[in-house]
């Protein structure tokens, strides 16, 4: 108990106010609220379904069942009974069709109507590529029958012959691990620009709730402005990594489980990327998200005030799909240096091809510079739109070099009202009719 | 002490307060009252760092307040406010550590003052799913939950029904026994005049009046002796030559003395005419003093 204290109350136990320590705590109360938010859980889970979906889509597409279907053309007798039987063993169930030669085969697999041909037992016809499971189930059948095949007087000698090497021809040779590593990336980037506006939203949504409600006035009197915007954006920063990380693991453990990725390495190192590049845009997003939510008082106008940074994103989005068709392309490489387009841009660019390091370095300084600026300039319209009027209409003069922006300007008390010398008790103050500012005149 | 001095604020051409000028002490009630508009909750604001004074500065133990003095005030803004979708109990406990408490200290904090307000049984509710009084109590309660140093609440008894008006009325006598002083603003004079131990008036954006409620009534200059003389008129008052009849009303007579010191004459005078029942100063009602106050 101190008197100078004031109050008799024991502050033992209370804690230094560290901005550390209140960013944590505004972050804290983020996150448990939105755990608590069922509208928050609902759309979570809708991403997650979404994304989790199309990984899936691809896996059935892919792998489809265990059926596997094959045409013969040529060859010796019991080729196709092998193929049954090797499929067999290896899990699969094969349909096998015999052709009468070599084209009729190969049109077979032009048409997608088998997954490949077996050509004189020697040659294999594929339309993209020869998938591992099949080929092995392929080779053993063709070997097996040459062994057997092999007449009993003909010695040991030739027992030894070199097993028959398959010769696969594809018809449709596709750059497998680019598109692979390119598959990975897209969903990705779709993942991030989901989860950006998704978050963004959220973001500008608490700001302008804590503004309706007016619980701002509590908050400030406890807090700086730039505290409650960083705890904010790291609370929400963290539930939106985590997801990403969630869904990145669930996708890339059921595409690695299900054997669908040729360069599962490739892949990770596309996702880490992606991982790095959503912090640097969500910090940025988040901070104009919520500048922007600080700008409107309602929820009913938020949409309006976020129309121009969803308009941003959908671009970055669409030059991101852009850049994978073609990402060395002029378009592609201006814009995978401009912030925030360069968040989706970029990790395209990085997994179609080689980009020179010095690019990405650049982009990702580029990058830290316009977070800065941003978190500076939306910390300011932030801080300044929280505890004004906050209608739409005035956010000119909350915005740095405005000629507004100086409290002190716009404050400043007319030169008629400063009465230092003047006794106030003789004086009464009345609206002068003329041009309705304050006079006083003595009694 | 608290004490606002000189504080000068205008919005644009529309000067609010022009010289706001008093003191809270330490361990008083402090009424703070003017009609709407006079500025109080400008004032109020300008303490709590969420407005700024064009002049002037509000200072706590003689150091102007800053944000770490700022965490150790209750402010209970005018516009009501907590998040509505926040359970009550985890709210105030969440404020209480944006004011320093540590975690432990919040919870018990947060729970005896739900305990005291009979809403125990309502803190894992949001908070919108209280009525509207009961979420007025929740506002107060954000406002004492971290055992604040000095209170400042902004029409904290609005809204509350008489039994919400006795229990914060209870706590905060409790927390001015500690020694914090307790600024408030209220449109219910007869509550200030019941609870404060100090008033002061803001009208034209100044303080015109100030100190304790006995204060203000010796200020006041034109008093008013009353008397009351059972079985009389008035009669031997109007034949008086140092006092003015103001008003004789089937045997209660009020009078003005030009000398107060001649009260005791004027009693003579009245035990002459017959059996005087009643006799003293009339204590001006604080609603009087504060019409007069005003209209100065």
């Amino acid at each position: 108990m101190s008197v100078a204290d004031g109050s008799g109350y024991d502050r033992t136990g209370d804690l230094p106010m560290t901005s550390a320590r209140i960013v944590s705590l505004i972050a804290e109360r983020e996150i448990r609220s939105r755990l608590r938010d069922k509208g928050f859980i609902v759309s979570s889970i809708v991403i997650l379904v979404l994304i989790l979906g199309s990984v899936v889509f691809q896996v059935v597409i892919q792998s489809g069942s265990n059926k596997v279907s094959l045409g013969i053309a040529g060859g010796p007798q019991g080729v196709s009974e092998a193929i049954q039987e090797q499929a067999e063993a290896f899990g699969l169930e094969a349909e096998v069709t015999e052709y009468d030669n070599a084209d009729a085969a190969r049109r077979a697999v032009e048409d997608e109507e088998i997954d490949a041909a077996v050509i004189d037992a020697e040659s294999v016809v594929v339309y993209e590529s020869l998938d591992d499971t099949l080929g092995a189930v392929i080779n053993g059948a063709v070997n097996g029958v040459a062994i057997s095949d092999r007449p009993a007087d003909a010695g040991v000698g030739a027992g030894i012959l070199a097993p028959v090497s398959l010769d696969v021809t594809a018809l449709q040779p596709a750059a497998e691990e680019a598109d692979e590593s390119g598959f990975v990336t897209f969903v990705a980037i779709l993942l991030l620009y989901m989860l950006l506006i998704f978050f963004g939203q959220f973001i500008a949504q608490g700001v302008v709730e804590e503004k309706a409600s007016r619980v701002i006035e509590l908050l400030l009197a406890a807090v700086k402005p730039w505290q409650l915007l960083a705890g904010k954006i790291i609370g929400l920063g963290v539930l939106a990594f985590a997801q990403l990380l969630i869904i990145c693991a669930a996708g890339l453990g059921g595409a690695i489980g299900f054997d669908l990725l040729a360069e599962p390495g490739q892949a990770i190192v596309a996702v880490v990327q992606v991982l790095g590049w959503f912090t640097l845009g969500f910090t940025f997003i988040a901070a104009l998200f919520a500048a922007s939510g600080a700008l409107v008082s309602r929820q009913e106008d938020l949409q309006s005030i976020l129309l121009p940074l969803t308009l941003l994103l959908v671009a970055a989005f669409f030059l991101a799909i852009t850049a994978g068709q073609n990402p060395n392309g002029t378009l592609a490489t201006v814009s995978s240096f401009v912030p925030p387009l360069s968040t989706m841009v970029m990790p395209v660019r990085v997994s179609a091809g080689s980009v020179p390091w010095w690019q990405i370095a650049l982009a990702i300084a580029l990058m830290l510079v316009a977070i800065v600026g941003v978190v500076r300039v939306g910390g300011r319209v932030y801080a300044g739109a929280l505890l004004g009027k906050g209608s739409v209409s005035s956010s000119r003069r909350l915005l740095p070099g405005s000629a507004f922006r100086d409290r002190n300007v716009r404050d400043r008390p007319r030169r008629a009202h400063v009465y230092g010398d003047l006794k106030p008790g003789i004086l009464v103050r009345h609206r002068s009719p003329l041009n309705g500012a304050y006079v006083l005149e003595g009694t | 002490m608290l004490e606002f001095d000189g504080l000068r604020k205008s919005y644009g051409d529309n000067l609010v307060l022009e010289d706001v000028t008093f003191r809270v002490e330490p361990g008083q009630m402090f009424g703070f009252c003017g009609a709407n508009g006079a500025g109080k909750t400008t004032t109020m604001r300008i303490a709590l760092g969420l407005a700024r004074a064009d002049a002037g500065e509000v200072r706590w133990q003689g150091q102007p307040i800053d944000l770490e003095v700022r965490r150790r005030i209750g402010y209970m803004p005018e516009e009501r406010g907590l998040y509505p979708k926040m359970p009550v109990a985890a709210q105030l406990e969440y404020f209480a550590r944006l004011h320093g408490m540590n975690p432990l200290a919040a919870k018990r904090s947060a729970s005896e003052l739900l305990d005291g307000m009979g809403l125990e049984d309502r803190g894992k509710d949001a908070l919108e799913k209280l009525s509207l009084g009961n979420q007025q109590r929740v506002q107060l309660a954000a406002a004492l939950v971290s055992n604040p140093d000095v209170l400042i609440l902004d029409e904290p008894f609005s809204g509350l029904d008489p039994t919400g008006v006795d229990a914060l009325a209870a706590n905060l006598a409790e927390r001015r026994s500690r020694g914090v002083p307790v600024l408030f603003s209220s449109h219910q004079l007869d509550l200030v005049e019941r609870l404060c131990d100090a008033v002061g008036i803001l009208a034209g954006g100044q303080i015109v009046a100030s100190g304790t409620v006995d204060q203000l009534r010796q200020r006041e200059a034109d008093r008013q002796l009353r008397v009351v003389v059972a079985d009389s008129d008035g009669n031997w008052a109007h034949n008086l030559d140092f006092a003015k009849v103001e008003s004789d009303r089937s045997g209660e007579v009020l009078l003005h003395l030009d000398d107060p010191s001649r009260d005791q004459d004027v009693l003579s005078a009245a035990m002459a005419a017959g059996r005087v029942t009643q006799f003293g100063w009339r204590q001006p009602t604080l609603v009087e003093i504060f019409r007069e106050a005003v209209a100065a």
